[in-house]
C-alpha cells in the first residue's frame, strides 16, 4: 500500500494540528485527487480549504508541486511520480503568504 | 570596480521598510548601492523590534523612514537614501516606481503585494519577491517576459483572514532575516548581471525543519496581467480585489444558510442542542456583557486559533451587531467549518429580545 507524504502550508498545519509532514497510505493509482481524498477523509477540517466544497477544483491561492515540478494544473486523475508513490518525495501544498 | 560602479549607478525601490525592509536596506546600503528608496507610512513600534533589525529601541516612536534613513546613512553616508512617508496604492504607484530600476516587495499584506506586482509589469521593472508567515517564507524574483508574474502563481489572494498576517500569527524574528538576505542576494545578482536569478523558480524555507526546496514556476499565457492577451491594463482597486475574491461557491454560502435568528438560539439553548456558541468580539466588550455559554476568540485571533474550534461541530458565531461575526463565519466556512452561521444582530439583538438584563454598549 503506499504511503504518501504530505507537506502543508503553515496555516493548513495549525488547522489540521499536525506539526510536521502528513502520512498516508493509499490503495490502488495515486493521483492528486486521490491524495487529496485521503487527505481531506484523514482532516475534514481542510474540506474548502485547499479545493473548493463543491467543485473540488484547486483554490487561486494554493499550487501543488511535487519532485520540483508544478502540479497545479494537472489533471487531478493523471498519476503522480514514482517518488510520490513510494515516499521518497512529500507531495507540497503551497499557500500564498503575505507577511513581511 | 565595475561591479561596484554598476551598485552605484543603480537604483532600488524598497517596499516596506519592516521584517524584510531591514535586512535588505542594510546589505544594500553596505553594498554601496547608490540610491536606495524606500516607501513605509508605519511609526516604529516596540513589537517590531525582534525582527526590524534596521530600527532601534531609541527609534521607537519615530517613522521608519526616518529611523532608517539615519541608520542606512550611518553605515554608508556615500549613498542616497529617498524616503516616501506615505502607503503606496493605486494612485501613487506608477509614480513611485517609474525612477528605479528594481523593486523589492518588503510589504505585510495582499493587497500591496498585488499593487506592486500589477506596478512592475505595467512598468516592466522586476519585482524581488519575499514573504512569511511564522516559520515559513517564500522567495522569488517576477520579470515578465522572462518568467512569471505574482498573479501566475497566485491568482487570487485568500479570503479575509484565512491566512493570518504575522502580526495576527507572529513570525520568527529571525526569519525575515533569511528571506530579506535572499531577496538582496537577488537585487545585487541582477544589478550585476551574475549568476542565475530566481525567475522562474520559487525558493521555499521551512525554518523548523531547516530545509529550502526549490520548484519551478512557469508563466501562465492565460495571467490576466502579463499573459498573452492581457485584460488588467492599469491598476485597480486592491483592497476590494482581496476583498471579495476567494469566496465560497454559492451553493454553500447563501446568507440565509449562514445566519441564525437570537430567538433560534434561546430556543437550541433551551433544547440542549449539541452545538457552541463563538463571540469574536474583544475581551472588553466581553466583560460588559456575554452569553455565558460562549467561548472568546477576537476575531482578529481566529484564523491563528482555528485548533481550538470543532469543524464537526456546528457553530453559532456572534458579536455585538453581527458585521464582525459574519466575517468570522465567511472564513471559518473557508477553512472547512461547514456548520458555521451568524447570529443575526449578535448580543444587541440577545440583548433586546431574549435578555434585557444584560448591559448593553
Amino acid at each position: 500500500m503506499p504511503t504518501i507524504r504530505v507537506v502543508l502550508p503553515t496555516h493548513l498545519k495549525t488547522l489540521s494540528r499536525v506539526s510536521g509532514e502528513v502520512v498516508l497510505e493509499l490503495d490502488g493509482v495515486v493521483t492528486q485527487r486521490t491524495v487529496l481524498d485521503a487527505l481531506e477523509a484523514k482532516y475534514p477540517m481542510l474540506c474548502g480549504t485547499i479545493r473548493d466544497h463543491v467543485t473540488k477544483k484547486r483554490r487561486a491561492f494554493i499550487r501543488f508541486y511535487a519532485c520540483e515540478q508544478d502540479f497545479s494544473n494537472e489533471s487531478p486523475d493523471a498519476p503522480l511520480p514514482e517518488a510520490v508513490v513510494n515516499g521518497s518525495e512529500p507531495y507540497l501544498v503551497v499557500g500564498a503568504m503575505a507577511g513581511g | 570596480m565595475e561591479g561596484q560602479q554598476k551598485l552605484k549607478a543603480a537604483k532600488v525601490l524598497l517596499v516596506g521598510a519592516g521584517g524584510l525592509g531591514s535586512p535588505l536596506a542594510l546589505y544594500l546600503a553596505a553594498a554601496g548601492v547608490g540610491t536606495i528608496g524606500i516607501v513605509d507610512f508605519d511609526v516604529v513600534d516596540f513589537s517590531n523590534l525582534q525582527r526590524q533589525v534596521l530600527h532601534t529601541t531609541a527609534d521607537v516612536g519615530r517613522r521608519k523612514i526616518d529611523s532608517a534613513a539615519t541608520h542606512l546613512r550611518a553605515l554608508n553616508p556615500e549613498i542616497e537614501i529617498q524616503t516616501y512617508e506615505t502607503r503606496i496604492t493605486s494612485a501613487n504607484a506608477m509614480e513611485l516606481i517609474r525612477p528605479y530600476d528594481i523593486v523589492i516587495d518588503g510589504t505585510d499584506n495582499f493587497p500591496t503585494r498585488y499593487l506592486v506586482n500589477d506596478a512592475c509589469v505595467l512598468l516592466g521593472k522586476p519585482n524581488i519577491y519575499g514573504s512569511i508567515y511564522r516559520f515559513e517564507g517564500q522567495a522569488s524574483v517576477f520579470a515578465p517576459p522572462l518568467g512569471p508574474c505574482y498573479r501566475c502563481l497566485f491568482a487570487e489572494p485568500p479570503p479575509p483572514g484565512m491566512v493570518p498576517s504575522c502580526a495576527e500569527g507572529g513570525v520568527l524574528g529571525i526569519l525575515p532575516g533569511v528571506i530579506g538576505c535572499i531577496q538582496a542576494t537577488e537585487t545585487i545578482k541582477l544589478i550585476l548581471g551574475n549568476g542565475t536569478p530566481l525567475i522562474g523558480r520559487l525558493l521555499l524555507y521551512d525554518a523548523l525543519e531547516m530545509k529550502f526546496r526549490q520548484i519551478k514556476i512557469s508563466r501562465n499565457p492565460d495571467c490576466p496581467l502579463c499573459g498573452d492577451s492581457p485584460t488588467i491594463t492599469g491598476l485597480i482597486d486592491y483592497e476590494q480585489f482581496c476583498g471579495i475574491r476567494g469566496e465560497e461557491s454559492p451553493a454553500v454560502s447563501e446568507s440565509a444558510q449562514e445566519e441564525v435568528s437570537v430567538s433560534e438560539l434561546k430556543a437550541k439553548m433551551d433544547r440542549r442542542d449539541d452545538f457552541d456558541i463563538l463571540d469574536v468580539r474583544n475581551p472588553e466588550e466581553w466583560r460588559i456583557c456575554r452569553i455565558e455559554e460562549a467561548i472568546l476568540i477576537p476575531l482578529g485571533e481566529l484564523a491563528a486559533r482555528l485548533n481550538e474550534l470543532d469543524p464537526a461541530r456546528e457553530i453559532l458565531v456572534h458579536c455585538k451587531s453581527g458585521a464582525r461575526s459574519a466575517k468570522a463565519v465567511e472564513l471559518l466556512r473557508a477553512s472547512g467549518f461547514a456548520s458555521a452561521r451568524n447570529v443575526k444582530g449578535g448580543i444587541l439583538a440577545w440583548a433586546e429580545e431574549i435578555d434585557p438584563s444584560i448591559p448593553t454598549y
